[in-house]
This record gives C-alpha cells, sequence and structure tokens, in this order.
C-alpha cells in the first residue's frame, strides 16, 4: 500500500535515547486523555501485521473515493472562501491603525488549514460550509494572533511572516501587541455573533464552541505548549519525550483540535463523532511535528553528507534524536493510521477532505 | 443623610457645595451649587446618552425620601468589602496551580495580588438589581477581572507604558520576565471567555439560558476589542507626545474606550446574565457610561487639585504643562460641572429600579464622584 514508503530500508536509526518519563513534575493531562501507548514502540513486524488488519472493505472503499477527489482544487477553493469571509470579518473602520494592523497579520497569506479543517469537520457531520465559516474564521484569527506575539522582539524575534515583514516590524511593538489582543478578543465575538451565520444557530451549540476554543488556546492548551517549549529551551540535557510530545500536542495539535472540534459542533455532530474527529485531530498535529523533525534530519543528512547519527547529538531534542529515525517514521505511519481509522463510519463521500490532509501532512516535504 | 457622610469630601470637589445647602429628601443637588445652568456639553453628553431628564420612568410607589433613607441604611463599605472577598474567593478557584506551574502562577500572580475589584462588584450588582444573584453573575464576575487584569499585564510591559509595578509589587513581567507576561494575558484573556461561556461555572439549580450566555460574550468581545478597550489604547498611544492639546471629543473617546467601556462592559453583562429586559440593560449601560467617564474626570480633577496644594502653584500654570486633562479644556470650575452633572445623570438612569437594589450602584457612583484618590 501506499502509505508504507516512508519506511525506506537503507537508513539505519540511531541510537534510542529513551529519557524516563520521571523529569516531569506533574502527570501530563494530555497523554492520559489521548490515551496513546506513545512511549512504547511496537516492532516492524507488529506494525505491518496491525494495517493488514485495518484493511477492511470499508477503508478500501474509502482510498477508492479518496483517490478521484481533488485535493488541491479543494484547498484552494475553500482557502478563497475563507479569505473573502476574514476580510469582511475586520473591516477598516475607526481606529484605522489597529484595524489596519489586524488586516495586515491575518490576510498576508498562507494556506488556511486551520478554516479548512473547521469546515471539513463541519461538513463531515452534515453541517456546511456557510455555517461552519464564522469559527473557522476564528480559529484563522487565533493562529494569527499567536503568530503575532510570538514574532515580537522579546518573544521569537522573527522579522519576516509568511514572506512578508512581520507586524511589529511594520506597525511596532505596542501596536502589535494590541493587535494580537484584538484579534482574540474578536474571534470570540465572532463566533458569539449570530448575525454571521446563514441562518438560525442553536445557542447551545455557540456555547459549546466557545468554551472548547478558548479551552484549547489558553493556559493548559495552546499556551501551556509554548511555556513548556520555552522552559525546555537551552538546557543542556535532552528533553524527554513526554514533554516533547506534551509541547507538540499543545503548540501544535491543540488548535487543529480545535478547528475540527468547533466545526464539529456547529455542524451538529454528535459526541461520538466529535470524540473522533478530537482525536483524529490530535493524530495529524503530532504526526505533522513529527514529519518536521524526519524532514530536518533526512535533509540535514543529505546536504551535509554526514550520517544521521552525528547530526543528531546537535540538533534540538527531536524525534529522530529520541528514537531513531526508523521508530519516527513508524511512529508517522502509526499516527497516519490512526488518524484515518477515526474517520472509518462516516460517510465516505466526505471524508475525503480529511483523508487527503492527513496524507498531505505525511507525505510532504517541505 | 448620606450626603453628610460625603460632605467633607464633597466640599473638596464642589466648593460651592455648603452643608445648609444639601437636603435628605432628594438627590445631592449639585448642578445648581454655583448657581450656574452646567453648559451643555454635547459631545460629552451625547457620548453617554442623554437621560432619563427625558423619559424617566418615576416609580410612584417609592417616593423621593425612601430612597435616601434606604441608600442611608446600606453599608455601602460593608458591601463592596464582602463582595470582593466572595469574587477573591472565585478567582482563586478559577485559576488553579495547574501544569505547566509556571504560566499559572504568573497569572495568579497579576490577578489575585488586590485591588477593590470595582468592575466584578459592578457585574453582581447589575445581576441582582434586574432579579439575578450573586452566584449567576459570579462567573462573569470574575471574567471582567480577568480582562481588567491582561490589559494590565500587557499596558505594563517594557514596549508599551513600562510599569515596573502595579499593585504595590513588581509587575508581572519584572517577575517572571516578558515571554511569560504576554502569555500569561493572552491566557488570562481566553480564561475570561472559557469561564463565563462555561455552564459548569453556574448554580445547576438556577442555570443561564444559552442565548444570554451568548449575548454576554458578544458583548465582552464588543467592549474589549479593537472598537472598545484596545481602541482607547490606540488612539491614547496616537496622542501620546503631541505637543498641541489633544481635542476634548479626543480626550473623550480615549477615556470612554480606556476606561469606561470595560466597566460598561461589567454592568451590562451583569444585567443580562440577570436576565434584564432590553430597557433595563440599556439605562444601566448609560448609567455605566456616565460613571466611567465620571472617574477620568474626577482623576483628572484630584491631579490638578493635589498639584495645587502641593507646589503652591496657581492651577493656571500647572495647566500649560500637563497632559492633556478636562480642567486644561474646560477650566477647573466647568470640570467640576462636569462630573456634577455625570453623577447627577447617572443616578437618574437608576430611577425606576428598586432603590433598595439600587443602593450599592447608587453609592457606588457617589464613591467615584467624592474620592479622594
Amino acid at each position: 500500500m501506499a502509505c508504507f514508503t516512508l519506511v525506506p530500508s537503507t537508513l539505519s536509526g540511531a541510537c534510542a535515547l529513551l529519557s524516563s518519563p520521571s523529569s516531569f513534575r506533574s502527570p501530563l493531562p494530555a497523554m492520559a486523555a489521548l490515551r496513546r501507548p506513545f512511549l512504547t514502540y511496537p516492532s516492524a513486524a507488529a506494525i505491518a501485521k496491525a494495517v493488514e488488519k485495518k484493511s477492511t472493505p470499508s477503508a478500501a472503499a474509502a482510498t477508492e473515493v479518496a483517490v478521484e477527489f481533488d485535493f488541491k482544487g479543494y484547498m484552494l477553493g475553500k482557502a478563497e472562501s475563507v479569505n473573502r469571509a476574514l476580510d469582511r470579518a475586520v473591516p477598516l473602520t475607526h481606529p484605522k491603525l489597529i484595524h489596519e494592523a489586524m488586516r495586515h497579520c491575518l490576510l498576508a497569506g498562507g494556506k488556511r488549514v486551520r478554516p479548512v479543517l473547521c469546515i471539513a469537520a463541519c461538513e463531515i457531520v452534515g453541517g456546511d460550509e456557510a455555517l461552519a465559516m464564522p469559527p473557522a474564521c476564528a480559529v484563522e484569527m487565533i493562529h494569527t494572533m499567536s503568530l503575532v506575539h510570538d514574532d515580537l522582539p522579546f518573544m521569537d524575534n522573527d522579522g519576516l511572516r509568511r514572506g512578508k515583514p512581520a507586524c511589529h516590524v511594520v506597525y511596532g511593538e505596542p501596536v502589535t501587541v494590541l493587535a494580537g489582543d484584538a484579534l482574540l478578543a474578536h474571534s470570540f465575538g465572532h463566533i458569539a455573533d449570530t448575525a454571521n451565520y446563514p441562518s438560525a444557530v442553536s445557542p447551545a451549540l455557540l456555547v459549546r464552541a466557545i468554551a472548547e476554543l478558548s479551552r484549547c488556546i489558553g493556559s493548559e492548551g495552546l499556551v501551556a505548549g509554548q511555556v513548556v517549549d520555552m522552559e525546555s529551551t537551552g538546557i543542556e540535557e535532552t528533553v524527554a519525550l513526554d514533554r516533547l510530545e506534551y509541547i507538540h500536542l499543545h503548540k501544535t495539535a491543540s488548535l487543529l483540535e480545535g478547528a475540527v472540534v468547533i466545526g464539529a459542533i456547529v455542524g451538529g455532530g454528535s459526541d461520538g463523532e466529535i470524540d473522533r474527529l478530537r482525536r483524529y485531530a490530535q493524530c495529524i498535529g503530532l504526526l505533522f511535528q513529527v514529519v518536521d523533525d524526519i524532514l530536518d534530519v533526512t535533509k540535514s543528512s543529505e546536504e551535509l553528507g554526514k550520517t544521521a547519527g552525528k547530526d543528531l547529538v546537535s540538533d534540538k531534542t527531536t524525534y529522530p534524536k529520541l528514537i531513531g529515525l526508523e521508530k519516527s517514521r513508524k511512529l508517522a505511519e502509526e499516527l497516519l493510521r490512526d488518524a484515518k481509522s477515526q474517520l472509518e463510519g462516516f460517510d465516505p463521500a466526505k471524508t475525503a477532505p480529511l483523508i487527503h490532509l492527513a496524507n498531505y501532512i505525511a507525505y510532504r516535504q517541505k | 443623610m448620606y450626603m453628610a457622610s460625603f460632605m467633607h469630601s464633597s466640599v473638596a470637589l464642589f466648593p460651592h457645595l455648603s452643608p445648609s445647602s444639601s437636603t435628605s429628601s432628594s438627590l445631592p443637588p449639585v448642578s445648581s451649587m454655583a448657581g450656574v445652568r452646567a453648559p451643555t456639553h454635547s459631545f460629552s453628553v451625547a457620548a453617554v446618552g442623554r437621560p432619563a431628564s427625558q423619559a424617566v420612568e418615576i416609580d410612584a410607589t417609592a417616593p423621593a425620601t425612601s430612597t435616601a433613607e434606604a441608600a442611608a441604611e446600606f453599608d455601602f463599605k460593608g458591601y463592596m468589602l464582602g463582595k470582593a472577598a466572595a469574587v477573591n474567593r472565585a478567582l482563586d478557584l478559577a485559576v488553579p496551580l495547574a501544569y505547566p506551574e509556571r504560566i499559572h502562577e504568573a497569572m495568579r500572580y497579576s490577578l489575585l495580588v488586590g485591588g477593590k475589584r470595582v468592575r466584578p462588584v459592578l457585574c453582581i450588582a447589575a445581576c441582582e438589581l434586574v432579579g439575578g444573584d450573586e452566584d449567576q453573575a459570579m462567573p462573569s464576575a470574575c471574567a471582567v477581572e480577568m480582562i481588567h487584569t491582561m490589559s494590565l499585564i500587557h499596558d505594563d510591559l517594557p514596549c508599551m507604558d513600562n510599569d515596573d509595578f502595579r499593585r504595590g509589587q513588581p509587575a508581572c513581567h519584572r517577575a517572571y520576565g516578558e515571554p511569560v507576561a504576554v502569555l500569561a494575558g493572552d491566557a488570562l484573556l481566553a480564561l475570561a471567555f472559557s469561564h463565563l461561556a462555561d455552564p459548569a461555572n453556574y448554580p445547576p439549580a438556577r442555570p443561564i439560558p444559552p442565548y444570554l450566555l451568548v449575548r454576554a460574550v458578544g458583548e465582552l468581545a464588543r467592549c474589549i476589542g479593537s472598537e472598545g478597550l484596545v481602541a482607547g489604547q490606540v488612539v491614547d498611544l496616537d496622542s501620546t507626545g503631541v505637543t498641541e492639546s489633544i481635542g476634548l471629543d479626543l480626550l473623550e473617546f480615549i477615556h470612554i474606550h480606556k476606561t469606561a467601556i470595560l466597566l460598561e462592559a461589567s454592568v451590562v453583562i451583569g444585567a443580562i446574565i440577570g436576565g434584564g429586559l432590553d430597557r433595563e440593560v440599556e439605562r444601566l449601560r448609560q448609567y455605566a457610561r456616565c460613571i466611567g467617564l465620571l472617574f477620568q474626570v474626577v482623576d483628572d480633577i484630584l491631579d490638578l487639585t493635589k498639584s495645587s496644594s502641593e507646589l503652591g502653584k496657581t492651577a493656571g500654570k500647572d495647566l500649560a504643562s500637563d497632559k492633556t486633562t478636562y480642567p486644561k479644556l474646560l477650566g477647573l470650575e466647568k470640570s467640576r460641572e462636569l462630573a456634577g452633572d455625570l453623577l447627577r445623570d447617572a443616578k437618574l438612569h437608576l430611577q425606576g429600579f428598586d432603590s433598595r437594589k439600587a443602593a450599592p450602584l447608587l453609592h457606588l457612583a457617589n464613591y467615584i464622584a467624592y474620592r479622594q484618590k
């Protein structure tokens, strides 16, 4: 099957540096919630066996449908809709300066992965794009504000963002701090404004969506990941695997999870459907980071002509560094497989976008 | 009656007001003190909404004397302390020291250090006024205090106002560094909404209908966003360092958005949650706009008054070197008249409500007007 080309036969893994999980002071709530054996690594044979078992007819049928699906066209079309909606959501009202800054950051481009996930999740449970658009815009506002604050000189100090000067370079730090705050506030106001929806939407669902989104981005969500990442930077010893996972689940996966879940909530999904979509999002969020780490190592090896082992010692903590390249690839496969298995049981005609997105994240080359 | 307790402070603010001219039977006659009808500051009054005098719903069953009597028996100080204590307990529960501890420490550091909790208490008082109760109001009361706190955290940052101290202790960024301070502010903003929207935070026996929670979220977002609190901060940034004085309408814009609007949100959200009728919510909104602006006008008057006493200079000379203030633009006397107008208007908006339940808001308006610092 195509999805196993991630396991090359030529590269050998570096030594596995499995740190003990006791480097944390307190248990990881996210790990418990995910209920995954991330700390145990099945052999390649076991994985292959598990994969064969999963080749059920419905999965095969889903794969066939997915192949005919114009993923690129889908992504571009949805991104365009989102861009139009974002443009309307933040008009250039008084005071012009702050709205200019907000628009500069928000409309600078980007693939709009999170809003598209939100829309796809809404559609998969029976909703439609118009219904999903307000929460979709909200997650993009939040994603943008976290980048805007992150780029500040006293944070990550990035002068460029999406190929353009970062907000603070153009507007100064004070306006940038405020633009981020305003985008965060606006995201909730946007979801809560019933006028933004095509027809009457249940207030109870909006309340759930607001509660979910705010939880995903707060001090036990996105911010938690950023804080732990900051605490882990610059320390001598290798970061433990569970801490690495915590960072990725919170810094990256959390907002993807929020996007998918609120799309499903607003679309009227059942609790079971929402749970499965949540797990799908957690898997692809982590998958994104694992693949990122694998690509870093792979590129580095080719460019520098060194073995993977030598590179790993000097890099920041990554999955290949902790568990080796081969096990990292297997982990990626397992995550991809798990993500897709969450989509079984949904209407195969509607799962295509999410299946393709998972594949895209897994197989991209940059 | 209740005027007497404020007499010593009110004279300083309203020097024309002599003890004998105050009566216990009605609202303090501040507008008559100078014998001059207050000039029409159409921009200022227009901004807060012309009251009440055009369409007051006088509660015929509650004569004016009972208002003052009820108010006189009201232990305002005890009320404020009691409600603030309840709010502090709720805030403590709302931000437990969960993992990662550092961010929650920073959030708690700034949130729990103290403060009179004026905004949460306004929220609770408004909720009770329209028939709700403290437990129903508490999540939103906490939310507005979280918002207030996060705006202070971000405001104190070196790249913003660069304040090293806040509420008597080092500012958040001094204690935890700038990155954590920015994130703590962001996290408090997110938590405000999640706390407000989570049905589990409300008394199970008296839940709030979801459509009211949605309204409350919308109101909060509007008040703190790019056309609310942030708008005031941005315009203030734009206006700072400009040598010529800014116009009165710009000054008012800044004050309404930087200060008054969060007070407005506190009151309005409390009234929404408490199930207030639309017209009740709107009158409370107007009340809040009056006291919000009143707060700033009094602030400016106090700054000037203290400065004159301390430096032994005339008010006129000080005015030239100060940042733009109401006394600078209108003169001290007219600023006092404006304060008097705003106080009177605030109270007019409360007419028609149950006088006993309106007592906290009435007293709060007086407190804002007559405080000495």
